[in-house]
């Protein structure tokens, strides 16, 4: 009898559970409660949270940039121009959208390197290194697409380098660049591809995969911390209202950031392009410049293509081939992952190292 | 900080950077929207040129606006990015720019017949191309074999006065070091140089360093309240305004300010500094009579001897043609006269754009030998010939040769023989 009593105690539990809501993805992404270790400030810089509420403001300001902007010749560069000097806060919307993406680039960037040096990518959580790598490419060239929807003369050059560089790719270039170009050289059509690439080819599949992202974070554990050892009490925990507070602080900080920039810096903004007179000084968007010092170096399908992708495909196959123990996961500069340490390091001070150059130059 | 703390200071700061904001989009100018007629496309320039001078009745604001003529953004409120596709700085007149601001057809490089190519006559003219001057000069110091015009300070294309094609070449830099000298020092007044940075040297380049006028400090003295007043400028316009009503030290900007020594390959700004308009007007060493003191050069120098006639000609002695008996007449004949019948006539035109001279259909002029109309000077009914100044609209009555004692010979027509017995006192 006992043993059926606890079956049947078993059985009403499991079908009270399935009878009661499923928790939404805020509770997924919020339990109850957490251990604080994993939500120390120092652990993590919040630097995926901010990501994400960086990417949110982005999705508002560009919904409200809509409302004005036209992918076409005369209109592109007119339109932005009536958007941030004539619509009332316009050009604060603006201001937003464009500090929002850069901050996005800087955190997602910094937030790799975090990754990298506490081990965060390990196993359980490759998969989700992964898909983070695709969303760093992909906000890389939401950033790139956002930059050349000014259609100023600033961004002429860059667009002209970054499009013929899809060029010289083997076989599959002069299809790419059809893609994003829609003709023989950049023009009209040039300008719908961008927009619908930076909105349903990029902005919409990010979303998605950040949705995913984060999903993953917890399917996996949390975020990534030392395993616990036998015989060690248990760790401190965080509420779930901690925890949204922190998120909150974090985000009031932020938005006071953004807004003091969009006002107090505007983004720049030039006459419309005109590729048939480009500028006198080839100029990238500053998180490429390291792109366009390698190109000096010889070969653009090389410096331009090839390295880049390696890196990006080294990186991808790292937590597989090279470290493949979860030994150090989740601690900062652990001793079992000096090789991606002396990586992360080195790949950051060269990057950063091109870029001063470039910038400097 | 707890987080108690935090988040509300948080809040606050967030709060404090949304209403600093909010003030500065408050107190923000209003953006002033101008659609021109010609162009049908609103322009914002206004919002801080609000109070700038019409540039002139013929190019009302309200037709052509800004950006037709000046280029630049019409949408930005961006000091940079509105003026970063100005076409020739504040003077879309520069002859660098001119064809593209200025011309068209029904603007200002219309045809000849309609006395509407204006840019090409200036270009052509000796003003713009210094052809006679860089000549002499270049035949002078053995730099070429002859007097023929072979260089001017742009490549330009055209006829000669003998009605043969001719074609200026863009002066190339000089080698010899006296040409060197002489394109350094000497090359100062054509209307494509900028002027000299010092008083009365100061004007503008192009069609606007005639039509603008600048005073001998450079200062401006509009309502614009962008441009600085008081503030000395080495091409500045005193006001935003184009003129036909031009005074005699507009001229003077270029011409009677001092001498070249070809020996020392220098100009020597004239040092006397007179306080009257008998001695500023004309050099010390030069004579003239009273009505080239109390008129302005506009009122005898004929647009084609000032703009030029489409011609290349080779210096300034072969464009200019009018002479004393073009309004005086001579021992045997009256001046030439005709009477404007057309209402299109290019007399009536020109003086509706200077409206200090009264002129209508019907009324009676005096025509150069070429047949251009002197439009401020009429043969009024009683048969007397009366000349308004183009500049302050006083008249003045022409006194004539035929019946009057002078003792002129019929081949004998130039100022100088004029000046023998007309000659003022200096």
């Amino acid at each position: 009898m006992v043993t059926n009593n606890t079956t049947e105690l078993v059985q009403i539990s499991h079908n009270e559970a399935c009878m009661s809501p499923r928790p939404s993805f805020f509770s997924h992404l919020h339990p109850p409660t957490l251990p604080a270790r994993e939500a120390r400030f120092r652990h993590t810089f919040g630097l995926g949270g901010i990501a994400l509420f960086v990417f949110l403001v982005l999705c508002l300001t560009g919904a409200l940039e809509l409302f004005y902007y036209e992918p076409s010749l005369t209109g592109a560069n007119a339109s932005l121009q009536t958007l941030t000097f004539l619509v009332p806060l316009g050009g604060l919307v603006r201001g937003l959208h464009y500090w929002a993406a850069q901050l996005l680039v800087a955190t997602v960037g910094l937030h790799l390197l975090r990754v990298m040096l506490t081990g965060a990518y390990k196993l359980p959580r490759r998969f989700n290194w992964l898909l983070g790598l695709g969303l760093l490419v992909g906000v890389l060239l939401l950033d790139f697409t956002g930059y050349a929807l000014r259609w100023d003369t600033h961004i002429s050059w860059a667009l002209l380098v970054g499009t013929n560089l899809l060029k010289t790719i083997p076989v599959v270039g002069p299809v790419l660049y059809g893609m994003v170009v829609g003709g023989p050289e950049l023009g009209a059509s040039s300008l719908i591809r961008l927009y619908a690439w930076h909105i349903f080819g990029l902005a919409v599949p990010v979303f998605i995969v950040i949705a995913w992202h984060l999903f993953r974070v917890r399917r996996d554990g949390g975020i990534a911390h030392p395993s616990a050892t036998a015989g060690e009490p248990a760790p401190a925990r965080l509420t779930r209202a901690e925890l949204v507070q922190r998120e909150g602080l974090a985000a009031l900080v932020v938005s006071a950031g953004l807004v003091l920039l969009a006002a107090a810096a505007p983004p720049a903004l030039g006459p419309a392009a005109d590729f048939a007179a480009l500028p006198v000084r080839p100029t990238a968007p500053w998180f490429f410049i390291w792109v366009q010092e390698l190109l000096r170096l010889g070969e653009p399908v090389v410096w331009g293509v090839l390295v880049p992708a390696g890196i990006l495909a080294v990186l991808a196959l790292w937590p597989y081939i090279v470290d493949r123990r979860p030994d150090g996961a989740g601690q900062w500069f652990s001793r079992h992952g000096r090789a991606t340490q002396w990586l992360a390091l080195g790949l950051a001070a060269i990057l950063v190292g091109l870029t001063l150059r470039g910038a400097l130059r | 900080m707890k987080l108690r703390l935090a988040l509300p200071a948080a809040a606050v700061v967030l709060a404090l950077v949304l209403g600093w904001v909010a003030w500065r989009t408050v107190t923000a100018p209003r953006p002033v929207a101008l659609t021109p007629s010609l162009t049908g496309q609103t322009e914002y320039c206004l919002t801080c040129h609000q109070g700038i001078e019409q540039i002139s009745a013929a190019h009302p604001t309200s037709v052509f606006g800004c950006v037709r003529c000046h280029g630049g953004e019409p949408l930005a409120l961006d000091k940079t990015l509105a003026h970063s596709t100005l076409r020739g700085g504040a003077n879309p007149s520069d002859l660098a720019v001119v064809q593209q601001n200025c011309g068209g057809a029904a603007c200002h490089s219309g045809t000849a017949a309609d006395q509407n190519d204006h840019i090409a006559r200036v270009m052509t003219s000796v003003q713009a191309t210094y052809a006679g001057a860089i000549a002499n000069v270049y035949y002078a110091f053995g730099a070429q074999p002859d007097l023929a015009t072979r260089f001017g300070i742009f490549a330009v294309a055209g006829v000669d006065p003998a009605g043969q094609p001719h074609a200026l070449a863009a002066l190339p830099p000089a080698i010899q070091p006296v040409l060197q000298k002489f394109q350094i020092n000497c090359l100062t007044c054509h209307l494509s140089a900028p002027a000299k940075n010092s008083a009365g040297f100061r004007r503008l380049t192009g069609c606007a360093g005639c039509h603008s006028l600048s005073n001998a400090a450079g200062t401006y003295t509009g309502t614009d309240p962008t441009l600085a007043r008081n503030q000395p400028g080495q091409t500045q316009a005193q006001t935003h305004t184009l003129t036909t009503a031009i005074p005699y030290n507009q001229c003077n900007a270029c011409h009677n300010r001092g001498n070249y020594d070809l020996r020392t390959m220098t100009f020597n700004v004239r040092t006397d500094q007179p306080t009257d308009r008998l001695h500023d007007y004309y050099q010390p060493i030069a004579q003239c009579t009273k009505c080239e003191v109390e008129l302005d050069c506009v009122d005898c120098h004929t647009a084609d001897e000032a703009m030029g006639d489409g011609t290349l000609h080779p210096n300034e002695a072969s464009i200019q043609y009018v002479e004393c008996r073009t309004c005086h007449g001579t021992l045997t004949q009256p001046p030439q006269t005709k009477t404007i019948t057309d209402p299109n006539d290019i007399a009536l035109r020109r003086a509706a754009l200077n409206t200090t001279v009264p002129l209508k259909l019907g009324d009676t002029i005096v025509v150069t030998s070429k047949g251009e109309p002197l439009w401020s000077v009429q043969r009024l009914p009683d048969g007397s010939y009366r000349q308004v100044s183009k500049v302050t609209g006083a008249t003045y009555t022409i006194p004539q040769v035929l019946g009057s004692k002078c003792l002129q010979k019929p081949d004998e027509q130039a100022s100088s023989y004029c000046h023998a017995c007309h000659a003022v006192q200096r």
